[in-house]
């Protein structure tokens, strides 16, 4: 005779475990691939169609039949697109510039010396931050229509001149800096300015880069405000020159096409050739 | 080479005072060091001296001039930093060189200069290296070279060897010490390490809650402690410190031990007065057997070249250095002789008491003899009668 024992059934949880490396890394890269042709996708939509003759604009096709450069032919005598991109590059190089070394100072001054009320003008300071440029816009307008500086460069880049964003990175990259080597510096002779210049400066390399990419590249892509100030093409940057082929009679997409191809190519070439650099930097920074 | 003088110097951050009043003189070529626990105001004192932390009250003299509001730079001292503070974006040779470079001293004169002092430290070979490249201790030597570069009277060191491991540390110690035969500068160094402050300086500064506690070569700090702050702070082990009372004007008892008393040799408040007995572990005499304090070995530290046993009495604990040639082993019962000569006696506030010359002068092969003994022993010691 035999006798069936019953053995308890124990449940084991469950090991809850990684996913096996050979598995995780296609499994990355997969996601990372579909996300980069989300982000592409506009970008080849813009090329592809400037490339496309007037008639085959909307035919939906995700290759073009034909490929002309009409549009970019009809883009460059329509519009001034030479000199607006110089004055685009004039503009983003002279508010990078500017609001680099703005914030460079007045970071410096927050973090080195203490002065009366100095908390709260930081506070307000990063309150204008937060402030869109709706509520600034009018006030900002009539200061410069006072000023009888419209339609003029310079009052593209006036008001751009200081960036409350860039002060408080500074300042918060300038607080990490080890003080020990600040105080090394006084005691080796080297004055307020030279500390800067030559001590902090060269540290913050990554923090720079960082702020010049999006900087220059937010000032490039612009529009609003140039489109309040500027009066003529001749002053005008080449994103008030892509919104000139909308037009009460109907956009001309193929034109409009080419010109923001023409104007995004700075841009994508500068990406392309500094992508290792524009990263490292952005890591360094630790801004993501 | 500068000479120090430092008058009432204080210290106070928000209206709360953290350094007293420091009154000290510093010789010329002079090797100080200030050694205290964390957060007695020792860095602070030497930042204040650098130039790097205001001076609230009093005065700081270099070479005879008041320097409580001349900038660091000016003020003729060079800092080496506990965490080397060196230029990362900068090579070992513009580290060196950078003050040079501020004063706008020809480059010929920097470059002749720098590998002058880089061949000094053995950094000849490192000159093109950041510091990212370099070891903990080839750090700290570009540190000292970029204070050495600049041929200052005063050098100052913040703990500069508190993130260096143990064989290391000893080998930058006797780097500086070395160094200081060569140069002869004053120097003015911070510690918190006992060793280091014991085999660096010509003379110790120990400070305790803003406050010297105690000014004087290591072996006289050593030796005669003045307070059992300083007693128990310096010597590793620490020394043994017991309650006890006066039993007349020249003996005391122990507190958690009533029939032992000791002739201290000190002269002290009659009958009745709290002092406190100390003895450093080395000093204790511990034998197997024989006449002494009845104790039982609770623990034993081996430190390679020597033996610590901690050795307790019922409320009274003792540490004892155990000798080589005799077999000890933990929950042993041991006897603990005090020499009369080894011990110091402290008031109620921890004040050393002053040694009754007279009576050690006199008797001072009784003293010797006169270890822990018990009453009748002792009371015959006294009376002359042994």
């Amino acid at each position: 005779m035999t006798t069936n024992i019953a053995m308890p059934m124990t449940r084991v949880a469950p090991v809850r475990s990684r996913p096996h490396p050979v598995l995780r890394a296609p499994f990355g890269h997969g996601v990372m691939i579909i996300l980069s042709l989300i982000c592409l996708l506009p970008v080849y939509w813009m090329i592809v169609s400037s490339l496309r003759p007037a008639n085959a604009l909307l035919d939906g096709a995700f290759w073009p039949s034909t490929i002309t450069l009409e549009n970019y032919s009809y883009a460059l005598r329509a519009i001034p697109i030479g000199s607006m991109l110089v004055n685009t590059v004039i503009v983003s190089v002279a508010v990078t510039a500017f609001q680099l070394l703005t914030g460079l100072l007045a970071a410096y001054a927050f973090v080195r010396y203490r002065f009366a009320f100095d908390k709260l003008i930081y506070a307000l300071m990063a309150v204008t931050w937060l402030t869109p440029l709706q509520v600034v816009m009018i006030p900002n307008y009539l200061l410069v229509a006072r000023l009888g500086m419209l339609d003029s460069l310079t009052a593209l880049i006036l008001p751009h001149f200081a960036s409350a964003l860039a002060v408080m990175l500074f300042t918060q990259s300038m607080r990490t800096f080890p003080k020990e080597v600040l105080e090394a510096a006084r005691m080796d002779g080297a004055g307020g300015w030279r500390i800067l210049w030559e001590v902090i400066v060269p540290n913050l390399q990554g923090m720079i880069a960082s702020l010049t990419i999006l900087i220059f590249i937010s000032t490039w892509n612009e529009y609003f405000w140039p489109l309040l100030l500027s009066r003529t093409p001749a002053n005008s940057v080449i994103q008030i020159g892509i919104q000139m082929f909308m037009t009460a009679e109907g956009t001309e997409w193929g034109p409009l096409m080419a010109a923001s191809t023409m104007a995004s190519l700075p841009i994508l070439i500068f990406y392309v050739l500094l992508q290792r650099q524009v990263v490292q930097s952005f890591m360094k920074s630790g801004i993501r | 080479m500068a000479h120090l003088n430092l008058s009432g110097l204080k210290k106070s951050y928000d209206g709360k005072q953290v350094v007293h009043g420091i009154d000290m003189e510093i010789l010329e070529g002079e090797f100080i060091v200030i050694v205290g626990p964390s957060g007695c105001g020792k860095s602070t004192l030497l930042r204040m001296i650098a130039g790097l932390e205001d001076i609230s009250g009093g005065e700081l003299l270099i070479d005879g001039q008041c320097m409580n509001d001349v900038e660091p730079s000016q003020r003729g001292c060079a800092m080496v930093f506990q965490n080397y503070a060196l230029y990362p974006h900068m090579t070992v040779r513009q580290n060196i060189g950078y003050p040079l470079k501020v004063a706008r001293i020809p480059k010929a004169d920097i470059q002749r200069r720098v590998e002058a002092v880089a061949a000094t430290l053995a950094l000849t070979d490192y000159l093109d290296r950041r510091p990212a490249q370099l070891s903990g201790g080839q750090r700290q030597r570009v540190a000292m070279g970029r204070a050495i570069v600049r041929e200052p009277g005063v050098f100052l060191f913040d703990e500069p060897l508190s993130n260096l491991d143990a064989k290391l540390r000893v080998d930058m110690r006797i780097e500086i010490r070395r160094l200081h035969r060569r140069l002869k500068a004053t120097s003015i160094f911070v510690t918190h390490d006992q060793v280091e402050a014991m085999t660096l300086a010509d003379r110790l500064i120990v400070m305790n809650g803003g406050r010297i506690a105690q000014i004087g070569t290591p072996a006289e700090v050593y030796a005669r402690p003045a307070s059992t702050f300083v007693a128990s702070f310096m010597g590793a082990p620490a020394m043994n410190l017991f309650e006890a009372a006066t039993l007349n004007e020249r003996c005391v008892k122990l507190k958690n031990c009533e029939d032992w008393v000791t002739e201290a040799g000190f002269r002290l408040p009659p009958a009745g007065h709290g002092v406190t007995v100390g003895i450093r572990p080395e000093d204790v005499a511990i034998s197997l057997n024989g006449k002494g304090l009845a104790a039982r070995i609770e623990l034993i530290e081996e430190l390679g070249g020597s033996r610590v046993a901690y050795c307790s009495r019922g409320a009274l604990a003792c540490a004892a250095m155990l000798p080589r040639d005799i077999d000890f082993s933990e929950d042993q019962t041991v006897f603990l002789n005090f020499p009369a000569s080894a011990i110091h006696l402290f008031d109620q506030e921890g004040a050393r008491f002053q040694e009754d010359k007279s009576n050690n002068d006199g008797n001072s092969a009784q003293a010797d003899k006169s270890f822990y003994t018990g009453v009748k022993d002792a009371l015959a010691v006294m009376t002359g009668t042994e």
